[in-house]
């Protein structure tokens, strides 16, 4: 009986051994310097889940390569991936509830480098080699970097802002100046003093711009979503606003319908064509003084969730993020709205950056 | 490691130093006859059920019910972490498809639909089921993968009791337990409280992120996967649990039961984040009591009962970070208040010794109130976003159940559910078994239901994101199996069972982000899920001293969205849904000799998708694993108190693996127990 026993347990214990082996990731080996024109998408990810990716098209080959930084580093990028900059060969893909940016070599995809500790980043923003601006989510304070040195440096905190409703987004440039969005119940653009990192003046405008870009005459350009229903915020009609740089004063207001959702105003390569999503695709001319009638590319069924424009040949490229939890596609039209190509990214594509 | 590990319980098993402790003794010694299945209580026609006995809800008092599902049940336990949030979920559905009763009432959290149970400690239950399917209409509605049935019983005490458990494990986790109880022929009093804390701070080698070795001129010259600790993961959880019982001794028997939580636990960081812990703070507490009152009276063929409860619940949320200077200042700080007033009166009665009618009326009223966030408006003063609600839900039950042969039962079930001002249409239940064999007592077995499941109140009303147009899920499921059971008194007893079960779902409710940046449930999906459920027991008097039992489950579950694409590129239809394993198993092995016993516990998770397209990628991997834990239990007598000694070796073979994405899991770890019942007090 003992043997029975024994020859029982000896077999549960081979079956329970046969067990699992962890998996490392092998590092690839990539060289994109052949595509000079090359697009990196950021796909968020699920939050919480630490499934962000990078992936990286060629508009020249039409070909996509995806989890383009897992590959090369052997490593996870992180729990969403918020936005990326390029500057001088070096990509920095911000990474924001990982509370990290990873500076990349965006010929091979291999990191170079990290700043972390962020409270919650959205966007990097560089003002010299040596100093950056990353503005955060659930933070009144736009943090300083020294992106030679990976560190953070200071912070330029955010008057009548508190932590836990603070939110800062993109950022643009005009001489000395910078513009921010404030964006999570927030209803403000920020201009900061590049050389003194203070705020100097901010301008209200609706409830919530979720998105600024600059135009070729010097304009600026925000696109607000309005609220939601029941917010304590506020609810309204979302507006496109034309904003001058210089003086800081709101030149004209585009009114959408009531219940809208625009948001992330682009622009094209020469900086006089703005786009934005609202359901559909649109385009407009930064000199019109009333939103066009027909969309550039009409609503199909699913939430479009990113866009932007080729800065070299005017391409626009829109991200379907379909139901969130699947591989998202992006799709890729010409200037004619000609559908010239399509591909399958990471899960939720949200921003675009061109090399 | 697993090579000396392997000898280790090998020489264990040479030397014979097999444990039992003294509750597993009696029930081996005691093996049961093979019981006729035509004698099945007429409750019980067409059920599948699985029952967990003390003995397996004590096996390891440390062990949440997370715990003791995991390794006793064919339902697939979805793990967060140690000590972090465990849902369940039947049949390849979601946990909010899960319904969960604690002594008849109903404790889902109302605003989120689910209940985590690793804030159940095993040691609080006397008595748990699990209904599969459509058995669970006759518990509860809502339950559209199934139900489980909690419950607390009488500790049958004669005079005072005293059970204290110290246990002490890795990661310095300690666990106090302490039971007093008093009973005589009218009254049993008991008094429970669980006292747990730990830092977690388990170390395990994280594959999801490198650490960076810089030169002078911050260059990368290295690169390595760091040895981490859990970052954020102490806990301190306290239960308390008074229950009283007076028997009249004419029929009455009344019953107070009330159980305190008070937790405090910390959220660990993800595998992927690259924050500083210490300047970070990620912190959930809550605070829950449950009471209920009951009376239940009966007579010689009928019973009625009538239960009234309440249930509070406050929890808060805190994320906060350190400025600089040492401050640490909120990036979020959500609190809810949840108050349930609970009613049930139910009835039944037999007709001789084949009809039984049954009735019951539940009521849960809930008060709910949400603050997620504190916002400065535009006009300068501060407000808060979240919303107030209340909702009364109404469930009535009917049912009759009739055996007119000893070997064919048949039983119909009619439910109804109000949940505000919305009614369910009807919802049947069709339950019939018949014994197609006496010889191994094989039975047959087979029920049919439709089904509803309402929107939580967080899918109604949470700001930002509720959707007050959601529409009520709906389906329909039907099962049918097999079951055998042989044995001799005394010898040993063998049984198993098989099922197949089918189930659909209309208008399943997900949350999806919006362009708006928030999440917002949806109608969404139409679910098909169906396979096989398949349970054995083989017990085993080997000789006089020595004995064996094998307990076994095993399910296969695809679960497939049969839904509508959401845009041409929509590559989820037909798809097993994500995080759902098609397969899962577990086998629980007992031995004992004498005073001794040697439990030895594995189970197996398939592979989980986690993308609805079923795309394996190298990001979103999430392989199978097996897990192994092993207890050796000597219990003591003296003359003065029982004494049982309790070692534990959890993740026997030091596996690396994830339930969840980017959720670090502890690898080989060790607890140590010792209980002591003084025999002084007794009368």
């Amino acid at each position: 009986m003992i043997r029975f026993v024994r020859l029982l347990l000896f077999g549960g214990l081979l079956l329970a051994t046969s067990c699992m082996k962890w998996e490392y990731g092998l590092v690839e080996e990539f060289d994109t310097s052949s595509s000079p024109e090359g697009l990196f998408i950021c796909n968020e990810g699920n939050f919480q889940y630490g499934n962000a990716t990078l992936s990286y098209y060629d508009p020249a080959t039409k070909k996509v390569g995806n989890e383009v930084f897992y590959r090369a580093n052997a490593m996870k990028l992180g729990d969403v991936c918020q936005s990326m900059v390029i500057r001088d060969g070096i990509g920095w893909v911000v990474v924001n509830n990982s509370h990290a940016i990873f500076a990349i070599d965006t010929r091979t995809f291999k990191e170079v480098g990290r700043i972390v500790n962020f409270t919650s980043p959205r966007y990097i923003h560089f003002i010299s080699d040596t100093k950056a601006y990353v503005t955060q989510i659930w933070d009144n304070r736009i943090f300083i970097v020294n992106p030679k040195r990976y560190e953070i440096t200071g912070y330029i905190e955010v008057p009548n802002m508190t932590m836990e409703s603070g939110s800062t987004e993109q950022m643009v440039q005009w001489g000395k100046y910078l513009y921010v969005n404030c964006w999570s119940y927030q209803n403000r653009i920020l201009k900061i003093d590049t050389e003194t990192d203070t705020v100097v003046d901010e301008l209200t405008v609706g409830i919530q711009p979720t998105s600024l870009v600059l135009d070729c005459n010097d304009k600026l350009w925000t696109i607000t979503d309005g609220g939601y229903a029941g917010s304590p915020y506020g609810h309204e009609a979302p507006s496109l606003y034309r904003i001058d740089a210089e003086s800081f004063t709101i030149e004209k207001q585009f009114r959408f319908e009531f219940g809208d959702a625009p948001s992330e105003v682009q622009l094209n390569g020469t900086g006089d064509r703005l786009y934005w999503l609202n359901d559909d695709v649109w385009e407009m001319d930064v000199t019109a003084e009333c939103v066009p009638s027909e969309p550039f590319l009409p609503y199909n069924g699913t939430l479009y969730y990113g866009l932007t424009v080729s800065p070299y040949n005017g391409d626009v490229y829109v991200a379907d993020a379909i139901d969130y939890v699947q591989q998202g596609k992006v799709y890729r039209y010409s200037k004619e709205r000609e559908l010239l190509d399509s591909f399958y990214v990471g899960i939720i594509p949200g921003a675009f950056c061109w090399k | 490691m697993k090579i000396i590990l392997s000898i280790i319980a090998l020489i264990l098993c040479h030397t014979s130093l097999f444990a039992q402790d003294v509750e597993w003794h009696k029930r081996l010694h005691a093996i049961p006859g093979v019981t006729v299945y035509g004698k099945r209580p007429l409750k019980e026609i067409g059920t599948q059920q699985t029952k967990f006995d003390s003995v397996v809800l004590k096996e390891s008092v440390a062990l949440s019910m997370a715990d003791v599902l995991t390794f006793n049940s064919s339902i697939f336990v979805k793990n967060y972490g140690r000590a972090t949030l465990s849902t369940v979920a039947f049949r390849g559905t979601s946990a909010s498809h899960t319904q969960v009763t604690w002594n008849g009432m109903r404790i889902n959290n109302p605003m989120l639909g689910m209940t985590d149970f690793s804030m159940i400690p095993s040691y609080f239950i006397d008595d748990a089921s699990l209904l599969h399917g459509t058995s669970s209409v006759n518990e509860t509605g809502g339950g559209m993968g199934g139900a489980v049935k909690l419950s607390t019983k009488p500790a049958q005490s004669d005079g005072f009791g005293v059970q204290y458990i110290q246990g002490l494990g890795s990661f310095r986790t300690f666990d106090e337990f302490l039971r007093l109880t008093y009973g005589d022929e009218r009254w049993q009093v008991s008094t429970r409280a669980v006292f747990s804390t730990s830092p977690n701070d388990f170390e395990y080698r994280n594959h999801d992120k490198k650490e960076n070795v810089y030169d002078e001129y911050m260059n990368i010259i290295d690169q390595y996967y760091p040895v981490e600790r859990n970052r954020s993961g102490s806990f301190r959880d306290f239960h308390l649990l008074q229950e009283a019982y007076y028997n009249t001794g004419r029929g009455d028997r009344f019953g107070l039961n009330g159980w305190y939580i008070n937790s405090n636990r910390e959220l660990p960081m993800l595998t992927t984040d690259y924050g500083n812990a210490t300047d970070f703070d990620n912190r959930q507490r809550e605070e829950t009591f449950r009471g209920i009152l009951s009376w239940d009276h009966l007579g010689e063929q009928w019973k009625v009962a009538t239960k009234a409860g309440y249930i509070h619940t406050w929890m808060a949320y805190d994320y906060k970070r350190d400025v600089g200077n040492g401050t640490m200042a909120h990036m979020t700080r959500s609190r809810s208040k949840i108050d349930t007033f609970y009613g049930q009166a139910e009835g039944e009665y037999y007709i001789g010794s084949d009809w039984l009618f049954t009735a019951n009326l539940a009521v849960h009223q809930h008060i709910v109130q949400s603050e997620d966030k504190n916002i400065i408006r535009q006009d300068g003063n501060k407000a808060i976003v979240g919303y107030r609600k209340g909702r009364a839900e109404l469930s009535g039950v009917l049912s009759a159940k009739w055996r007119p042969t000893d070997r064919f039962g048949i039983s119909a079930t009619l439910r109804e559910e109000m949940y505000g001002t919305e009614w369910t249409p009807l919802i049947p239940a069709l339950f019939v078994d018949g014994v197609l064999s006496r010889r191994g007592n094989i039975t047959a077995k087979a029920s049919l239901s439709r089904n509803y499941r309402f929107p939580t109140l967080n899918d109604l009303y949470f700001l930002p994101g509720g959707n007050p147009d959601l529409k009520k899920e709906s389906g329909w499921t039907y099962d049918a199996g097999l079951s055998f059971a042989a044995g001799r008194e005394g010898s040993y007893s063998l049984s198993g069972s098989a099922s197949w079960f089918e189930s659909y779902i209309h208008d399943w409710i997900l949350w999806l982000p919006t362009v708006k940046g928030f999440f917002s449930p949806k109608n969404i999906k139409d679910v098909h899920a169906y396979g096989i459920e398949a349970k054995a027991n083989l017990s085993v008097a080997l000789t006089p001293e020595w004995h064996l039992s094998i307990d076994g489950n095993y399910s296969w579950t695809p679960s497939i969205n049969e839904g509508e694409p959401t845009s041409e590129a929509d590559r989820s239809v037909g798809k097993q849904l994500p995080y759902i394993p098609r397969h899962s198993a577990n086998l629980t092995g007992r031995i004992s000799w004498r005073s001794w016993s040697f439990l030895y516990k594995w189970c197996y998770y398939s592979e989980r998708f986690t993308m609805s397209s079923n795309d394996l990628t190298l990001t979103g991997k999430l392989p199978k694993y097996f897990m192994s834990n092993i207890t050796l239990e000597k219990a003591l007598s003296f003359s003065w108190a029982d004494i049982s000694l309790k070692g534990t070796i959890n993740n026997l073979f030091d596996e690396e693996y994830l339930s969840v994405l980017s959720r670090p899991m502890p690898g080989i770890n060790f607890e140590f127990f010792i209980g002591i019942t003084p025999k002084w007090s007794k009368k």
